[in-house]
């Protein structure tokens, strides 16, 4: 099991609707600002990757020291509506802007990472299909939460 | 450059030389790259030189394998003869000789010297040229070109130059494949122990030379990443141990870029070469063909890459380098790399997506530079004036100390420096957060820095290094005493008692103090740092600060150019933080809000906590008090747990003291993260059209502590029309608890339909705020609505305009007129509360309420519940006492009456006393003419007026008929006239009203002309009364009167007779009329009293009496035939003596009409009969007719002109029509043929 592992899910709208701090080691208190900020910055190499690549496993994107951001793109796909107030014309654009799992580690792990960005994807689908669940909206359940760190005991 | 030896056999090269240079360098020649295919070059620089040139003489013939990229690429030999002898004696063989070493490309040009304008001369020349041409040019290769020095060049240069072309791709040709062979031969030898590095080297390098020098920089830039990649081989072999370099002077400053930097047999050592020096050489050399290529992007990712390698490397030879040298050779690279890639680039030449990645790497390279840069500053005892921020923290906390085999120590003389550093770490206080926000700051170092130093000390044992952990508890400025691990806080916890000057030179074993470690470590620097630049930049604070500013703008910038925003946004605020500290808070506040905006438009909120409060600070400094505001609210709004519950009640304090205290305009505020609102669960509340009501609004308070609002309102939004603006509900002060509140608004009448929530807006002290969330919970603003809407459920519901009461007449059948009636007026409400309502109630003309009588009002089972349509059903209803019934008094004041209040919601009727007044006596009728109905006569109106609903806002009015009538139509008919001129007048009293009437008594007073048969008085004949009539049924009283004449006492003359009626009335006022009110109060039948009703009747005598009469005699009972003669006769009869008719001739005059079409007239058409004028008397009068045609025809009339048609009773006399037959037929009309 990894020593140091952040696991965060990044929304559409790059809002992060999930955290867990998944590490064995005993946490520093200033470490999660710092795992949160790693990962926020390391959106910006997401973001330009996403569209390089067709895989959804993008693994060591980014390099902090020790630490290595590893990330699992969704392919999930979002309709923006555009509105053009002028024209009073609608557009709709199929966007794709994935949902993100993003993993801040410093385990070289790639097989285990892979599969436990596969399954948490599972459990993200699962939760995704809960009715009363607003796509974008933060995960509160526990449920998901003790299975997420099942996983990275499993995985990690 | 390329070298072209001049052999000069005939002496020429001093005139030709200048003719020559002027061609160089060759602007554009086609060669052969390492895999054979043409590429075309540019700008081939070139020289010519004489073979007898000391630059080639100099060689040594066994080197000239190794070198031989030195050596001429062709020989051209010059020649001129004019002679054809001199040329084969002496020329040709000496050429021969010159070409004969096959090795070397060479050709030849015959320079002809002669003048044009001599024949011979030119033709010699060319003489001698075609037997060069004959001797040296083969069929493959011409090898010879004429220069005609007076005559025209274009042609000749171009022949040269394509010849110097041919030679020089043949040469490079052979000598790239000489290189090859030899290169693929020590290949092989790789692995075998006698290899040497050196040698591939020299030939690789060669090669890359050549190429290089022929502009073929790809293949020479493959070469030197070949060697490179050879090179990484052979140096991470295990078991051999070199000396990795780097130790000299000068060698910090990377020379990544500066090929020159070092001659190479510096840097060999061995078999090898040094690898510190030898990378950086190799990539020097990339880089410069890189930038030939004009390839900037691809030295710096290169670059960036090679930076990052070679740090390793560094740090594994740590122990060997100068304090701090990985450090110091990275940030000079990376400025090195910066400047020069960023001075090659032009911007706008590359594909946008490489571009974007260049400024990416440029931001990356200053980056990194930066966390470098901040790592010298801080152990030179700089970290206070780095900013504690995440990125800092994050980029220094996880970059391990430089680990020096031993740490330095504090030079001898450094003393006075040790103390001025001490004083400066005292002098500087930690800084306070805004707010007294106490969090945990962020660490800038590993580990502490104290211990580290001290581990690494090489003569302090572990003991010692314990020993200086248990000191007091004091923290040390340093801020690593924030740090939280309690080993660390133990670290930091350096006793002052140790630092009494003087101490200094103690005992080395002593462990440092902190300003010992900075002193050591800026010395041991100054040692190391052999870049001016770099040293001034951490010679002081301001240096300092300019140099980390200068970085991580140009970070920032190139950050933003790549669009990595978050990158950039990030250094930002970095550039804010300095800012804040100078003082320049508009600029801060500027980059703070950027970074805020990033942070919380993608809902990082642990991040944005921390940023947040600094821009707050800025704000505040800047009196923008609006944003200030606004700061607040979002630090307030943040996730609960990112701050004490201390903190945000100050937070909540500071807005709540602005907004009592310092705000002069009312500032507006956008509290929607904060106070969010939503509807009562359950169904929405209901209102009529009209009615004012109460809405309970929960409202979320994300205060820390209570919260007064001066006002509240809420905006309801109208869902069936968006552009209908919002209906505003307001309330007074509000008390907002933390969490869950419900304020009751009250709400303004609104329209009908149905609402939603709109927006809260409020008003604490100046500051006027307003929310638009609905609910908590949700997730943030997501411009994703097409994946959920908001839940805009109604939350009020105004129903259209409907009836909510009813009014109405009780009953529809008439009352009594011009006596004091009853009048129900059923109030009905339509689930609504009638409560306080108060009815106006204005009569109409001709009815007057009497005010004398109090007014009853009474419930009624609920008519609405059982049959509300039917208003009949009243009555029955009436009938069964219900158990809620109520009968209330009420008075009437100034037309009003109040209703009482168990009359609110249910079904009640009042009744009114009222006094339909009419001056005219009824009319009675006679039978010949029927009473028309006139209902308009007896209807009056009551006009109602309700005031009800919560603040008699709901009205309703509605006029109510109210039917009047007689209680009696009279009408009358003569039933008989008796012989002796007494008529029997029948009077028949037809009841109008729904009420038994008893007629008690009646008598008749007559008009003139008539009276009362016998001695009556007026009575009725037959005394049988009383006579009662039921409703709607008749009664008939009959009098006997007679014509005749009485005169009056008094003279006048009554031209109408009255028919007096007394009678009593039983009836109920619910159903219809009943006996007047008044009598009702008077009690009991024994003083009941009649009623009187008079009647008009009017009697006439009959004044149309016919005198005569005409008969149409029936006509003979055979048929009646054409042709033949009819008589017709009509008898005329008088029927009364006319003494005083005018006509009263003897003779009337009679006249018979008849078509004569169909009728031919035998007689006298017209004519006098005498008549006498006695009753009885009578004639016929007999007229022959002959029918004309067949068919039904009218027959003849009589008629008598001279007297009047109402004289005359059966007029006109006879049938209408009678049948005339066919004639019969005839022999007479036969005629024989």
């Amino acid at each position: 099991m990894a020593t140091t592992a952040s696991f965060i899910i990044v929304s559409r709208n790059d809002i992060p609707i999930y955290e867990a701090e998944v590490g064995s080691a005993t946490k520093r208190e200033d470490a999660a600002q710092l795992h949160q900020f790693v990962l926020h910055a390391a959106l910006d190499i997401v973001q330009d990757l996403a569209w390089t690549t067709s895989a959804m496993f993008l693994k060591n994107i980014d390099r902090f020291n020790d630490l290595v951001v590893s990330v699992y793109v969704t392919a999930d796909k979002s309709v923006r509506c555009i509105t053009l107030k002028a024209f009073s014309i609608r557009y709709f654009l199929d966007i794709f802007k994935h949902t993100r799992l993003m993993l801040l580690h410093d385990s070289r792990n790639d097989d285990g990472i892979k599969s436990f960005f596969q399954e948490v994807h599972e459990l993200y689908i699962k939760v995704l299909l809960n009715p009363l669940y607003l796509p974008g909206a933060r995960i509160a359940s526990s449920h998901f939460d003790t299975k997420v760190r099942a996983l990275a005991r499993k995985y990690l | 450059m390329k070298w072209f030896s001049v052999e000069d056999v005939s002496n020429l090269w001093p005139t030709v030389k200048d003719r020559f240079d002027e061609r160089l360098p060759f602007r554009r020649a086609s060669l052969n790259n390492k895999t054979r295919n043409p590429v075309f070059v540019e700008n081939l620089n070139a020289e010519f030189i004489l073979t007898t040139d000391s630059r080639l003489r100099s060689r040594f013939p066994q080197e000239q394998s190794l070198f031989w990229f030195r050596e001429p690429y062709a020989t051209v030999v010059l020649v001129t003869c004019e002679d054809l002898d001199e040329f084969k004696t002496i020329l040709k063989p000496r050429l021969k000789l010159i070409v004969q070493n096959d090795e070397r490309e060479w050709f030849i040009v015959f320079v002809s010297r002669a003048h044009p304008s001599n024949d011979n001369a030119i033709k010699s020349a060319k003489k001698v040229y075609d037997r060069v041409q004959v001797e040296f040019s083969t069929k493959k290769r011409e090898r010879c070109c004429k220069f005609d020095i007076h005559g025209p060049e274009a042609l000749f240069w171009e022949d040269l130059e394509s010849k110097i072309m041919d030679c020089v791709r043949n040469t490079l040709d052979r000598r790239v494949q000489f290189y090859e062979d030899e290169i693929r031969k020590l290949s092989e030898q790789r692995f075998m122990p006698i290899w040497n590095f050196c040698n591939f080297f020299i030939l690789k390098e060669s090669l890359a030379f050549m190429f290089e020098m022929a502009h073929l920089y790809e293949d020479a830039l493959r070469e030197y990443d070949e060697l490179e990649l050879c090179y990484l081989e052979t140096v991470n072999m295990i078991g051999k141990h070199r000396d990795f370099g780097g130790v000299e002077h000068g060698d910090d400053h990377a020379a990544l870029l500066n090929p020159g930097n070092k001659p190479l047999s510096q840097i060999v050592q061995d078999d090898s070469f040094r690898e510190f020096e030898f990378r950086q050489y190799l990539f020097a050399y990339q880089s410069k063909l890189l930038f030939k290529l004009n390839r900037p992007f691809e030295v710096a990712s290169r670059g960036y890459s090679f930076v990052i390698s070679f740090s390793k490397s560094l740090t594994s030879h740590e122990h060997k380098l100068p304090f701090c040298m990985r450090e110091v050779w990275v940030i000079t690279a990376c400025w090195d790399l910066i400047t020069a890639s960023s001075s090659q680039y032009k911007a706008g030449l590359v594909a946008p997506d490489i571009e974007k990645e260049f400024y990416r790497l440029q931001g990356d390279l200053f980056s990194l530079g930066r966390v470098k840069f901040m790592r010298l500053a801080y152990l030179v005892g700089y970290g206070n004036d780095i900013e504690r921020s995440p990125v800092n923290s994050a980029s220094l906390s996880m970059l391990p100390w430089p680990r020096p085999s031993v740490w330095p120590s504090v030079p001898s003389e450094a003393s006075s420096e040790v103390l001025e550093k001490e004083k400066l770490i005292l002098q500087t206080t930690s800084k306070t957060k805004h707010f007294g926000i106490q969090r945990k700051e962020l660490p800038l170092e590993p580990t502490v820095l104290l211990r580290e130093a001290n581990r690494r000390r090489a003569s302090l044992s572990a003991g010692n290094a314990f020993e200086i952990f248990d000191g007091s508890d004091r923290s040390g400025p340093d801020g690593s005493s924030k740090s939280p691990n309690s080993q660390k806080k133990a670290g930091v916890s350096m006793s002052r008692t140790f630092s009494s000057p003087g101490n200094f030179e103690g005992s080395p074993d002593r462990p440092m103090r902190i300003a010992e470690i900075h002193v050591a470590a800026q010395h041991a620097l100054q040692e190391t740092i052999s870049d001016e630049d770099l040293w001034k930049s951490l010679s002081s604070v301001e240096e300092f600060e300019k140099k980390y500013l200068e970085l991580t703008k140009g970070a920032a910038d190139n950050y933003h150019r790549s669009w990595w925003k978050r990158h950039g946004v990030v250094l930002d605020g970095e550039i804010a933080a300095v800012c804040f500290r100078h003082g320049n808070f508009d600029q801060a506040a500027k980059s703070y809000e950027k970074v805020c905006a990033l942070y919380a438009g993608e809902g990082w909120q642990e991040l944005l906590a921390d940023v947040l409060p600094n821009l707050t600070e800025c704000q505040k400094m800047l009196n923008d008090q609006a944003g200030y505001l606004s700061s607040c609210i979002r630090l307030l709004s943040l996730d609960k747990s990112l701050f004490l519950n201390k903190e945000r009640e100050a937070f909540q304090a500071e807005l709540v003291r602005l907004a009592h205290s310092e705000l002069k305009d009312p500032v507006p505020l956008d509290v929607s993260s904060l106070i969010t609102f939503s509807g009562i669960p359950g169904p929405p509340l209901e209102l009529c059209d009209g009615d004012p009501g109460n809405l309970s609004v929960t409202v979320w308070s994300g205060f820390p502590d209570d919260m007064t609002l001066d006002s509240v309102s809420l905006t309801l939004m109208a869902t069936f029309n968006a552009d209908v603006g919002a209906k505003a509900v307001r309330s007074s002060t509000a008390m907002l608890k933390p969490g869950r509140n419900t304020i009751t608004l009250s709400l303004l009448p609104p329209k009908p339909g149905s609402y939603v929530l709109g927006v809260l807006t409020g008003q604490i002290g100046q500051l006027r705020f307003r929310s638009h969330s609905f609910s908590k919970g949700g997730p943030a603003d997501s411009d994703d609505f097409m994946s959920y809407e908001k839940p805009a459920r109604p939350i009020l519901k105004v129903f259209k305009p409907r009836a909510l009461v009813d009014l109405a007449a009780a009953i529809s059948s008439p009352l009594l007129i011009n006596e004091i009636q009853w009048a129900g007026i059923v109030v009905r409400p339509i689930d609504y509360s009638l409560k306080g309502a108060i009815l106006h109630i204005d009569t109409g003309p001709g009815l007057s309420i009497e005010k004398s009588f109090v007014i009853e009002m009474e419930s009624c089972a609920n008519l609405s519940q059982t049959e509300p349509d039917t208003p009949n059903s009243f009555d029955s209803q009436n009938g069964s006492p219900t158990a809620n019934k109520q009968l209330e008094q009420l008075t009437l004041e100034d037309g009003k009456i109040n209703f009482p209040d168990w009359a609110s919601d249910m079904d009640s009727v009042i009744w009114v006393p009222i006094w339909a007044k009419s001056d005219s006596l009824p009319r009675g009728s006679s039978s010949v003419a029927p009473p028309r109905p006139n209902m308009v006569d007896g209807m009056r109106t009551i006009a109602l007026n309700l005031e009800f609903g919560a603040s008699h806002n709901q009205t309703f009015e509605r006029t109510i008929a109210v039917h009047f009538s007689d209680p009696f139509h009279v009408s009358s008919r003569v039933i008989d006239k008796c012989n002796e001129g007494t008529l029997l007048l029948q009077v028949i009293l037809q009841s109008q009203v729904k009420a038994t009437l008893t007629v008690y008594d009646a008598w008749l007073e007559l008009q003139d002309g008539f009276v009362h048969a016998g001695q009556g008085d007026g009575r009725p004949t037959l005394g049988s009364f009383p006579l009662a009539v039921s409703p709607t049924s008749k009664g008939g009283i009959i009098f006997n009167i007679c014509l005749g004449k009485t005169i009056d006492e008094n003279g006048a003359e009554k031209s109408e007779s009255i028919v007096n009626i007394r009678y009593g009335i039983s009836g109920d006022r619910t159903s219809g009329a009943h006996p007047p009110v008044a009598m009702e109060y008077s009690g009991s039948d024994a003083s009941r009293k009649d009623l009187t009703f008079r009647s008009v009747l009017v009697l006439q005598r009959p004044v149309l009496d016919p005198c005569m009469a005409v008969g149409f005699l029936p006509l003979p009972s055979v048929d009646l035939r054409v042709g033949q003669l009819v008589p017709m006769k009509w008898r005329v009869e008088m029927l009364k003596d006319l003494e005083d008719k005018e006509i009263s001739k003897h003779n009337v005059l009679y006249e018979v009409n008849a078509n004569p079409e169909n009728w031919m007239i035998a007689g006298r058409k017209r004519g006098y009969i005498p008549l006498s004028k006695k009753q009885g008397s009578r004639i016929v009068i007999s007229v022959l007719c002959v029918p004309l045609v067949a068919g039904y025809v009218r027959p003849p009339q009589l008629g008598l002109p001279n007297v009047d048609e109402s004289d005359i009773s059966c007029n006109p006399p006879g049938p209408h029509l009678v049948c005339i037959m066919p004639p019969a037929l005839s022999s007479s009309f036969c005629v024989p043929v």
